[in-house]
């Protein structure tokens, strides 16, 4: 590097290091395109859209920034598609497909978008996003019957995905079935509690089933007791057997899955880990090795709620975007890492060595995301 | 509570912190940035139902403590009886370094809340 780019690149960095300090102390959209400009500049485009985004999420009705975040995320998303296509060549698996799918439908092409879902349900029938993804598009056609068909098979195949049994319970209102709604809404609660959205489509659900709700707290703990005891009927004695399995069932025998399991097996060994899951974007279990007294879907679900709403909400949080979290409860840990478009969630006693988790949790991330 | 507050707030590395009720009520508040305090503790109680639905369901036990680290900073949510602690802190600072104080002030607002 000669010395007139030494000088270039060190302006450059402390032009950026002073937009995040302004950042920090008094935001304005202005300042966002300012370092989405600089890191641009500074040849940083994955950066310069992430900035982008997050001054978005803050200034939802500035227009200037949420215009040229629109435009970063197209030619984004054009990178995308590229990339998913060559991986589904040579190394395919069912989340390249229900990614690819989906990166189509938020260009709103939709026939690529369903020829898409066909192609990956043919060559992965047993994982659940790309059904959800097919519903997705039968709802946005208005296509109720079609659309709960693949919802339905979506939470067959994985009955703690929050996206699905939401959207389902939608369908099957238009579908004038709303105990059967309910029934969808209960179903969430149990591993999203609390979840504002989720009460209040409830609400109108049984409103509309003529079953009011007494009052916000019932509802909170009659769905949760109630669908509790559901779930452990539906479950009934397989429930163990379906530990560990995940990996197998989404696709059998491949690089990938090798991959993830010695990644798996890695992060298990590490003095203190008492288990370890990834989940995908969609909220299915990708990898997991738990405890056997625990069912790897759930603790998916519940691990992509914590996820969801802190990342939903971290940007008002004044953290910007969501990139790890630290749980700590009375008798162990749960570290939280997001890897691209998954999500790591370690478990570990309190007493666990934490530089050596890190180190093991930081190669996991490189193996999951070269995998991806 | 002002005082506790303002105490932990002269820790190297901490940006700002409040108090907030379970029910999502911010009681407390001393932030050296601007943020929207009242959306700050909505959303603080929707995260802590999370938490704590899965800490029951995976026999972790009570919650303690939430660190959420974010590409502009960190927070933590600190289990301070009634109410939670939280604490705005510099993407960059050394947690081992300001655990000690956190912790305290927690224990001070813990006891303010039983008054």
């Amino acid at each position: 590097m000669g010395f007139l780019d030494f000088i270039h690149q060190w302006r450059s960095n402390s032009r950026i290091r002073s937009l995040e300090q302004q950042l920090q102390h008094r935001p304005t959209p202005a300042l966002y395109l300012q370092l989405a400009d600089a890191h641009r500049e500074a040849g940083n485009t994955q950066k310069a859209a992430q900035v982008l985004k997050m001054g978005a999420a803050r200034f939802p009705s500035a227009p200037e920034i949420t215009r040229r975040q629109a435009e970063a995320e197209k030619v984004e998303r054009e990178n995308e598609k590229r990339r998913l296509i060559d991986r589904i060549q040579t190394h395919p698996n069912p989340i390249l497909y229900a990614r690819l799918a989906e990166v189509y439908k938020a260009d709103g092409e939709l026939e690529m978008t369903s020829a898409t879902c066909q192609k990956g349900i043919k060559a992965f029938p047993k994982y659940g996003g790309t059904y959800l993804v097919l519903g997705q598009i039968y709802v946005e056609k208005k296509q109720w019957q079609e659309a709960a068909a693949q919802l339905e098979k979506s939470v067959e195949l994985d009955r703690y995905n929050y996206q699905a049994l939401r959207l389902l319970a939608q369908v099957y209102m238009q579908l004038g079935r709303p105990a059967d709604a309910a029934q969808q809404l209960e179903a969430i609660l149990y591993f999203a509690p609390g979840d504002e959205a989720i009460l209040e489509l409830l609400k109108k659900t049984k409103e509309a089933a003529g079953q009011p709700l007494s009052g916000r707290q019932a509802a909170v703990g009659a769905g949760i007791q109630r669908t509790g005891r559901t779930l452990v009927q539906q479950r009934g004695a397989d429930g163990a057997r379906q530990v560990k399995t995940t990996i197998q069932r989404i696709s059998a025998g491949s690089q990938r899955d090798k991959a993830l399991n010695d990644g798996m097996a890695n992060l298990r060994a590490v003095s203190g880990v008492t288990g370890a899951v990834l989940v995908d974007q969609y909220g299915l279990v990708v990898a997991a090795d738990l405890d056997q007294s625990l069912d790897e879907s759930l603790v998916g679900a519940l691990i992509t709620n914590i996820y969801r709403t802190t990342s939903g909400n971290a940007v008002k949080l004044s953290v910007g975007q969501f990139e790890e979290g630290l749980i700590e409860g009375e008798s162990g840990n749960i570290h939280i890492v997001q890897l691209e478009e998954m999500i790591l969630a370690v478990f570990a006693r309190p007493d666990v060595k934490m530089g050596m988790l890190e180190k093991t949790i930081r190669d996991f991330a490189l193996v999951a995301v070269q995998q991806k | 509570m002002r005082n506790i507050l303002a105490k932990l707030n002269k820790t190297h590395g901490i940006r700002g912190c409040m108090v907030v009720n379970r029910d999502g009520i911010v009681a407390a508040s001393d932030l050296s940035i601007e943020a929207d305090e009242t959306g700050i503790g909505a959303v603080t109680s929707t995260i802590l139902a999370a938490l704590e639905g899965a800490l029951k369901r995976i026999h972790l036990g009570r919650f303690g403590r939430f660190v959420i680290t974010g590409s502009e900073g960190k927070i933590a949510v600190v289990d301070a009886g009634q109410a939670v602690l939280l604490v705005l802190l510099n993407r960059d600072v050394n947690m081992g370094m300001v655990n000690v104080e956190i912790k305290e002030a927690a224990a001070a607002v813990m006891e303010k809340s039983k008054m």
